[in-house]
């Protein structure tokens, strides 16, 4: 318990109430409070206080950040092993990605693929048409080749079959000719002389009677 | 000039001497009283949340006594390492005397400020400025019946404070003639 009583305690704070500064260091002291209050640092400046609430919360918040920061690093889990831990991230990695990037590549060949033949395609679609064209050219020329020769024969042969349709009728002629010749050869000599008589005398003023024919 | 500082000024002139005083005694250095001194008027003219004070007298007064208090708080360590122990403060003529005298004082002031601040109000201004309890009564808004309880339960606080402190320091010493 107290080891000191009540009597010494007043004696002592009796002692401190004797206590009494000197009177010269009394007048200065108040001669340098009154200068004080006289020279510049007794006009009221304008001071940037922060109110006393934000003092009280930025305590708070970093109580609350040192709280957390301990609470963190006491909770946390041990440190795992760099090997095992690098094996799981490979593992979960290539699983993950695997199959990702083979889409990704197959795709992307398939659009490779798929331009390289559009490109194709459009180069044959225009040789085949120009072939086509080129092979119906000479198909027609042969054709028309082929047509005109036909066409010349074919003219050829009714030339000589009209010829020979002249001929035959020209023979046929002559022996229709031969044949009236033989027959009415001295009739018409006769008719020829008399039809020279008619007309002489009719030149003449005269006319025969040929009323007797 | 305006009507705080005049008022200050006049304080200055009617109660300057008490406060200068009342500052040595809690402090026990003159040269500190009278930084202390300079930095209350500073303050009382400055501060912004005052208002009108009825009695200035008294404002000054409870904000001498938390001045020295918070000083002695920063200095508590090195008040004596620095083997700063001030004016003459006793009777006895012997060095070991004053110095153990000195120590004391300081050891109570310590005490006193580990004190509630009512405690600690109350303890100064009736032991240490030697004023009535009506008086007391008046400037903290109080009845003189409760100031004299006041009063009663602190010295009952600060004999445990100092009972406790004495405790530890003796404890200490046995501590330290052990280990020799």
């Amino acid at each position: 318990m107290s080891q000191i009583d009540e009597n010494q305690i007043h004696d002592r704070l009796k002692r401190l109430s004797q206590v009494e500064p000197r009177k010269e260091a009394t007048d200065r002291a108040i001669q340098k409070a009154r200068d004080a209050l006289m020279s510049e640092k007794a006009i009221p400046k304008l001071r940037l206080r922060l109110p006393h609430i934000v003092t009280k919360f930025a305590a708070a918040a970093v109580l609350m950040i040192g709280a957390g920061y301990i609470g963190g690093r006491l909770s946390a889990p041990e440190p795992l092993d760099v090997q095992e831990l690098q094996a799981a991230l490979e593992h979960s990695l290539k699983s993950s990605l695997e199959p990702a990037i083979r889409q990704e590549l197959l795709s992307e060949m398939d659009d490779r693929w798929q331009s390289t033949l559009a490109v194709s395609n459009a180069k044959v679609k225009d040789e085949l048409a120009r072939q086509v064209r080129r092979d119906l050219t000479e198909f027609a020329a042969q054709t028309l080749a082929a047509s005109g020769t036909r066409t010349e024969q074919r003219l050829m042969e009714l030339i000589r079959l009209i010829e020979a349709a002249r001929i035959q009728d020209r023979r046929r002629m002559a022996s229709a000719f031969d044949y009236i010749e033989s027959r009415f050869g001295n009739g018409l000599v006769t008719l020829a002389a008399r039809t020279d008589e008619l007309l002489d005398a009719e030149r003449a003023g005269s006319v025969p009677d040929i009323s007797e024919n | 000039m305006r009507s705080r500082q005049k008022e200050l000024l006049e304080l200055l002139d009617k109660s300057g001497a008490d406060l200068y005083a009342l500052l040595t005694r809690l402090t026990l250095r003159e040269d500190v009283a009278e930084e202390l001194m300079q930095e209350l008027f500073i303050k009382l003219n400055n501060s912004r949340g005052i208002g009108n004070v009825a009695n200035w007298n008294a404002y000054a007064r409870r904000s001498a006594i938390n001045l020295a208090f918070d000083w002695r708080r920063s200095h508590m360590r090195t008040i004596l390492a620095l083997g700063q122990v001030g004016e003459p403060v006793s009777n006895d003529d012997s060095p070991l005397g004053k110095l153990i005298h000195s120590e004391e004082l300081t050891e109570t002031l310590d005490a006193v400020g580990r004190l509630k601040k009512s405690s600690r109000e109350v303890l100064v201004m009736r032991y240490l400025q030697q004023e009535s309890y009506d008086n007391i009564a008046e400037q903290l808004g109080k009845t003189s019946h409760q100031v004299r309880a006041l009063c009663s339960r602190a010295i009952r606080n600060l004999r445990n404070v100092l009972g406790s402190n004495e405790h530890e320091s003796s404890k200490k010493e046995i501590h330290n003639v052990a280990n020799r």
